[in-house]
């Protein structure tokens, strides 16, 4: 807003004041007189409310102790999975970095070995990590990734106490999904 | 009524472009600014048209048409977004699609692929192909720079070509009929060229990829600085491809008058040298004869003690490694603040110089009729990019005549020749001149030389005076030459400061000179890795690699460079920075804050680098 549109002829442009300091209580509208009776419904139905809703059953839960279901879908922290022998997934191929938003992913990729086989083919991720502080659980990761080897799962009290630990290491990340998501991995998913 | 002229008249898309006569209609239609995507075109190679990537629709011509491969004519008519055009397109990438992997996400060309992107761009969105598709072993050892994926390959031919007409070694082929047609080498031998790296270069698949940058990085993770290759005196431009500041690979930057697009792969495959893969040592002073470490003004208030000590006595030798900046301000150090005149940057051998040994610019061998190379394989080991420029002139009806001596040359060079090029080492300079001179009284036309010097700076260490008998722009010293560097074991040397730049052009002393080396008072040696002459410093002083720094460099046709920091070494000192921080503590009162402004002071030294630098042109003698 501009000086001119505040200030009209020198006189600063308040709001005009409902009610004038000194206009009073306004009258009751047509028809509608105080009563006792009115009064006494007016309590009723308050207390039936309350009332109501003091013996219907909580819709709140008990957290930490209860928790509330999640949806199939939704999105908590990152799992890198494994084949069934054993063999890592992910191929290192950086799609996911590329894919990330956020950037929040290094893959530093390298080349198997028939010595140190990581994962089938030839590629793997020597390094991966991802930065939990900077994530916003978007998702694209798994959209990205070719092989279905990052997921993620249900857990979303990622807390921690340094800055540091919110740096996900591949050890971290290929700890074993939880049943529920593998079973629905298995179900769905791609092998 | 057309005028006959050697200009050609045509449209494209609607959209009339007058070209000179015999252009290909691909190159008209990107006159333009249309693109016809293409595989196995490429601009340096004759076309071949095996991809069938670009057929386009030419008026009165029944069937599409290769626009790699067919010449314009007058009033041609060239449509290349028609239906049917677009439906070839599809058809073709169907073909190419049918047996190839599609292994994108672990194939190091994903993201710079010609084939992900024209897929992209003119394929058709899926493949209707069930069956099987044809396997080869992934990733055959193909020597030990490069790997080949033979499932990858579509077949363009581009390496078998470049090894026939680019490099005219012959060593790729193409091996069976058919939908068997594989890429090799005879016998399956490992390949030898020495030019490999630009096979990697020019596939437009990722059949051909390089070991050393096998899954190092993504494209688009790679941060790109033009430089120029580390490796010889050629000035070869290349890009610095880093990742996590570290070198991910050399990549060649297209200079049409120096290296026409191409790089060798003693240079290519150098960055491991470079690579600042764990720190190197911090300054040290010899103390109770340990090397001791300390700061940087600690050890440079040492070496510039023990200089002084030494005064006129001391001897310096700069690597032709070095950048044209830091060569100036060594010269200084030497020739203003410690009044010595040895100074070298040769190893051994006393290689005399002058500034007619770049008379032969590269790009002008083409333009001769005749060139001798004097030393044949010697002079290419040198420089071996200069092979490629000479296969090209060959191509081209140049007569290049490769011969060790001096008489079989002058008898190779016909009476009749107007332009003759001759090319030579510096350790073969005085049969060079001998040549020139007898092929000046022989022939009609003019001859010029090109000297190949030792280091990607070796011509810069010349032109500043990095030798004991010229100054800065080969200024003659009369009476106040000092002595080579042959010489210096029994020139009574008390002191001698080694600046040893480039792992690749070292100091290499001899088994004498180690003895000599312990004998001496003081050795200060300025490195970038440890060497085995940190043993023999009493004063070490480590400084950057090239792809560290920044600053010019003249190649051995004179031509000044600029490289560019790719990688950020901040915790090191600039090696100009030791340099004027040894000389300052001398009292010499340098003010230097940026390698341009010591440039900006050659400049005034040296007139000729003035005009060439901005335009990383050739520093032109004339007027000296
Ligand atoms: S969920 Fe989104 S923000 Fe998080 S790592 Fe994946 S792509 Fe990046
Ligand atoms: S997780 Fe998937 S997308 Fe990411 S690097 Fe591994 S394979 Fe590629
Ligand atoms: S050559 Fe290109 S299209 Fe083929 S797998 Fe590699 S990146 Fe993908
Ligand atoms: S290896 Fe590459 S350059 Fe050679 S024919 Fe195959 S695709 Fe073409």
């Amino acid at each position: 807003m501009s000086d001119e549109d505040r200030e009209v002829d020198g006189k600063p442009d308040q709001p005009t004041p409902l009610r004038g300091p000194d206009e009073g209580v306004p009258p009751h509208p047509e028809g509608k007189r105080p009563s006792v009776a009115a009064d006494i419904t007016a309590l009723a139905t308050g207390l039936k409310t309350t009332l109501g809703e003091f013996f219907s059953p909580a819709v709140t839960l008990e957290y930490p102790e209860d928790k509330s279901p999640r949806s199939e879908r939704y999105r908590g922290r990152h799992y890198l999975r494994r084949y069934e022998n054993g063999l890592e997934r992910c191929i290192g191929c950086e799609l996911c970095a590329a894919a990330c938003p956020v950037g929040c992913i290094l893959v530093i990729a390298a080349e198997n070995t028939d010595e140190n086989r990581v994962s089938p083919g030839e590629r793997y991720a020597k390094t991966y990590e991802i930065n939990m502080l900077r994530c916003i659980f978007c998702g694209y990761c798994e959209d990205a990734c070719p092989v279905q080897a990052i997921v993620l799962g249900p857990e979303y009290e990622l807390s921690d106490t340094s800055r540091e630990k919110f740096i996900y290491t591949k050890e971290k990340l290929l700890e074993p999904l939880p049943p529920d998501v593998q079973a629905r991995l298995d179900s769905k998913g791609p092998k | 009524m057309a005028v006959a002229t050697d200009q050609v008249t045509l449209q494209v898309d609607g959209v009339s472009v007058t070209v000179p006569k015999g252009t290909l209609i691909l190159d008209a239609a990107k006159k333009l600014g249309i693109d016809i995507p293409i595989f196995c075109s490429h601009p340096k190679m004759e076309p071949v048209a095996v991809c069938r990537m670009c057929l386009i629709e030419v008026e009165k011509m029944p069937k599409l048409q290769p626009a790699c491969a067919i010449p314009v004519a007058e009033g041609m008519v060239v449509r290349t977004l028609t239906d049917k055009v677009k439906q070839y397109q599809q058809g073709v990438l169907e073909f190419l699609l049918i047996n190839h992997p599609l292994d994108c996400p672990i194939c190091d060309k994903g993201g710079e692929c010609p084939l992900q992107d024209q897929t992209f761009q003119y394929g058709p969105g899926a493949s209707r192909y069930d069956f099987q598709k044809a396997h080869f072993d992934k990733a055959v050892p193909l020597s030990d720079k490069i790997v080949l994926d033979r499932e990858r390959c579509i077949l363009c031919w581009r390496c078998t070509r470049f090894t026939e007409e680019i490099s005219g070694e012959r060593e790729l082929a193409l091996i069976k009929r058919g939908v068997h047609t594989i890429i090799g080498t005879f016998n399956d031998e490992p390949a030898q060229s020495v030019y490999q790296g630009n096979w990697t270069e020019i596939c437009p698949v990722g059949a051909l990829t390089s070991r050393q940058y096998r899954f190092i990085s993504r494209p688009w993770d790679l941060d790109r600085t033009p430089s120029v290759c580390p490796g010889c005196a050629m000035g070869c431009n290349i890009q610095i491809d880093s990742r996590h500041n570290k070198i991910g690979r050399f990549q060649s930057r297209e200079n049409l008058e120096v290296d026409d697009g191409w790089l060798c792969d003693q240079g290519r495959y150098s960055f491991p040298y470079f690579q600042r893969d764990q720190e190197f040592g911090s300054p040290s002073i010899r103390r109770d004869g340990q090397l001791a470490a300390v700061s940087y003004p600690e050890a440079v208030a040492e070496a510039a003690a023990r200089l002084q000590r030494a005064g006129s006595s001391a001897a310096g030798w700069a690597s032709p490694g070095a950048t044209n900046e830091e060569l100036f301000l060594f010269q200084r150090l030497f020739r203003e603040t410690l009044k010595s005149p040895h100074l070298d940057h040769r190893q051994q051998g006393i290689h005399e110089t002058d500034p007619e040994d770049i008379g032969l610019p590269i790009a002008d061998i083409e333009r001769c009729d005749h060139v001798v190379v004097l030393g044949g394989q010697e002079v290419i080991d040198a420089a071996p990019v200069l092979h490629l420029r000479l296969h090209k002139s060959q191509r081209h009806g140049v007569a290049v005549h490769r011969v060790d001596e001096v008489k079989a040359g002058l008898a190779a060079v016909p009476a009749e020749a107007t332009v003759v090029g001759v090319l030579a080492t510096a350790a073969r300079r005085a049969d060079a001149i001998t040549l020139q001179n007898q092929l000046v009284s022989k022939v009609k036309g003019s001859v010029r030389r090109l000297i190949v010097v030792r280091g990607p700076n070796g011509r810069g260490a010349k032109d500043l005076g990095i030798l004991p008998h010229l100054g800065p722009g080969y200024a003659v010293l009369n009476g106040r030459a000092g002595r080579p560097r042959a010489e210096w074991p029994k020139a009574g040397i008390r002191a001698l400061y080694i600046y040893d730049a480039s792992p690749l052009q070292e100091f290499g002393a001899t088994e004498a000179e180690l003895d000599w080396l312990r004998s001496l008072d003081t050795v200060i040696v300025q490195r970038f890795k440890p060497s085995v002459l940190d043993e023999y410093a009493h004063v070490v002083l480590p400084g950057r690699a090239f792809p560290e720094k920044d600053g010019t460099m003249t190649s051995m046709e004179g031509r000044v460079q600029r490289i560019a920091t790719g990688i950020d070494a901040a915790h090191v000192w600039d090696d100009w920075r030791i340099l004027q921080a040894v000389a300052n503590a001398m009292g010499a009162g340098w003010p230097y804050r940026t390698s341009e402004s010591i440039f900006a002071d050659l400049a005034k030294a040296v007139p000729a680098y003035a005009a060439a630098a901005p335009a990383q042109g050739r520093v032109l003698w004339g007027e000296r």
